[in-house]
């Protein structure tokens, strides 16, 4: 349990924003904590779409249920929150 | 006795030159204040200015000029031109008296190092005049503004920007402290004088008078046109130093002294001058889009200065111009969005009218940055103002100190520029900014962003109110909507009308 700053670059979004979460954080919550900043704010919410959390420049998402401390980010190092369809 | 002419005696006298005796040439001309060229002492008495003045006429003209900025405002002063303004007229104002006026008075303290410092005697008497400019700029700046202290408490921070850690004004510190400030004589010559104010200060001044006169406000008007006389001499200041770096063979030297002021004096007025031309002047007074006098002052005329010295254009130059029609609706958006932030109350600028002038100045507007203003409006149309305030900071760039920022909605492209130097982590708003970097890294690496001095603990307590307290800005003075909310009239009533009908 610790304080860890990230950077998020929400989809939809022209801003990168500081969002502090926890290392033991899964990317469902960094994604959720990175969306108060942006969602309802600046960006539209999508029903029927989720949140993923990617490396900047990655094609590949991490796992939903992946923890922050297992990711192995740099503090401050950028995140892109892109939406997806929601799983059926 | 009757006088010389001019010219039967300025050559000679300009090319007049110390020949010391107790102290060596490199005590007296020390390489960290004149320059570390590696040319001959006679390469620079070649040093030739395209504008001639002495010290005689200068006190003359000057005389005069200051006759007619003063006897304007003068005569104006009971118009009540200020009170009557509109609200986005007096942010205007405010932002620009800010951001300039101190900065003004630090300019002559980098003239006066090449008035002291340059090995090129014609430009230590040119940069001579060049500081009692500057001087006269810082004054007339402060002066100006200070008839209205009593009446706006926001019209203080003329004076009281640059002590301050405001967010922008970190940005506009770490600019002119990296281009005049901290350069030798030459450098300031290149970065100072031919990069920024040959390209830039034209298009604040001249720009900006142009929506002055419009909007009304003589006053204004007068004064920073009459500024804009004494740039447009003492920019050419640059211009010969360069002819000799390039001649003796450091042109690679000089282009990149112009590379790196140029980009950061763009970043500079794409959140300066890009909001208050765009969205801030009232519609019907804006005489061109900030796009169009960009590429009027800075595509047309600069790049023609450039060309004609024989250099290059910055090796950036295709991403500059895909720039000039976003980057700045970003600045706006980021500092509308923060406004408490900032010293000025920054006006929204879209109505519905204002945005058909966006689209129709910038095609797409609507689909990118108008995406996040619908959400902004709707916010503000229902009450959910919370909404309508950050609760978090927007990551800044650790070269130009600005907010982080792309085109958002169907276009999104936003993208940070990292690099790892020495295990801590930087982040760039562009491919530029963080090639600056890369340039001289250990010139900036040590410099803390306010994102970075936040993460040290240095802002207490980490919330708005510690972030206000850090950046000197005191109740009564943090910004907010220049209207009042007023523009968002016409959001609902579209909204009753359409739920009516
Ligand atoms: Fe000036
Ligand atoms: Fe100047």
């Amino acid at each position: 349990m610790a304080l860890f700053p990230l950077t998020s670059n929400f989809e939809g979004d022209f801003v990168l924003q500081l969002v502090p979460v926890d290392t033991e954080n899964t990317m469902d919550e960094v994604a959720a904590a990175a969306a108060v900043h942006s969602v309802g704010r600046r960006v539209r919410a999508r029903p029927g779409c989720i949140l993923r959390v990617r490396r900047q420049g990655a094609d590949d998402f991490l796992p939903r249920t992946m923890k922050v401390v297992e990711a192995g980010f740099m503090p401050t190092e950028t995140v892109e929150i892109i939406w997806e369809a929601a799983p059926h | 006795m009757a006088l010389l002419n001019r010219m039967d005696w300025y050559d000679l006298a300009r090319s007049t030159n110390w020949t010391p005796s107790y102290v060596s040439d490199g005590e007296l001309f020390p390489a960290e204040l004149s320059g570390d060229y590696g040319l001959p002492q006679g390469a620079w008495e070649k040093y030739d200015e395209p504008y001639k003045q002495t010290y005689p006429e200068y006190v003359k003209v000057q005389r005069e000029k200051d006759a007619g900025a003063y006897s304007v405002k003068a005569a104006l002063e009971r118009s009540r031109i200020f009170e009557n303004a509109d609200p986005g007229w007096k942010s205007v104002m405010k932002a620009h008296y800010g951001a300039i006026a101190r900065g003004e008075y630090a300019a002559a303290s980098a003239e006066a190092r090449m008035m002291r410092f340059s090995p090129a005697p014609g430009m230590r008497n040119m940069a001579t005049l060049g500081c009692l400019d500057e001087i006269r700029h810082g004054q007339m700046q402060l002066y100006f503004p200070h008839e209205h202290v009593s009446k706006d408490r926001q019209m203080d921070w003329a004076f009281k920007a640059y002590d301050t850690n405001e967010w922008a004004m970190i940005a506009a510190r770490h600019f002119f402290d990296d281009i005049m400030m901290t350069r030798d004589a030459i450098s300031v010559s290149i970065m100072l004088t031919f990069s920024f104010e040959t390209g830039f200060t034209n298009m604040q001044f001249l720009g900006l008078a142009a929506d002055a006169a419009e909007a009304g406000d003589h006053t204004f008007a007068n004064l920073i046109s009459s500024i804009q006389t004494d740039e447009s001499r003492h920019a050419q200041i640059g211009g010969p130093a360069l002819k000799i770096l390039i001649e003796n063979g450091k042109k690679e030297e000089a282009q990149r002294r112009v590379d790196i002021a140029v980009w950061g004096a763009w970043k500079l007025f794409s959140v300066l001058t890009g909001p208050i031309m765009d969205y801030y002047t009232p519609l019907e007074h804006r005489k061109q889009s900030f796009k169009e006098f960009m590429e009027e002052w800075i595509v047309a005329q600069f790049e023609r200065a450039l060309t004609d010295m024989g250099l290059e254009l910055p090796w950036y130059w295709e991403q500059f111009l895909a720039d000039l029609g976003e980057t700045h609706h970003g600045m706006h958006l980021g500092s509308y969005y923060w406004r408490p932030t900032v010293w000025w109350n920054p006006a929204a600028g879209v109505t519905p009218q204002e945005r058909a002038w966006l689209e129709e100045k910038y095609p797409g507007w609507n689909d990118t940055w108008g995406q996040c203003w619908d959400v902004i409006i709707d916010n503000v149309v229902d009450g959910n103002m919370a909404k309508a305030y950050p609760e978090t900071l927007p990551y800044v760039c650790n070269m130009c100190q600005l907010p982080i920022l792309g085109t958002p909605g169907k276009k999104w492209n936003v993208k940070d520029y990292p690099l790892e130097y020495k295990g801590r982590l930087y982040h760039f708003g562009s491919e530029v900014d963080r090639w600056v970097f890369q340039q001289e890294p250990e010139r900036y690496a040590g410099h803390l962003s306010i994102v970075d001095r936040f993460l040290a603990g240095m802002i207490q307590p980490m919330d708005l109110s510690g972030a206000l307290q850090y950046m000197n800005i005191a109740p009564g003075e943090c910004g907010d909507d220049a209207h009042n909310y007023a523009w968002a009239e016409v959001y609902r009533a579209m909204r009753a009308q359409r739920n009516a009908g």
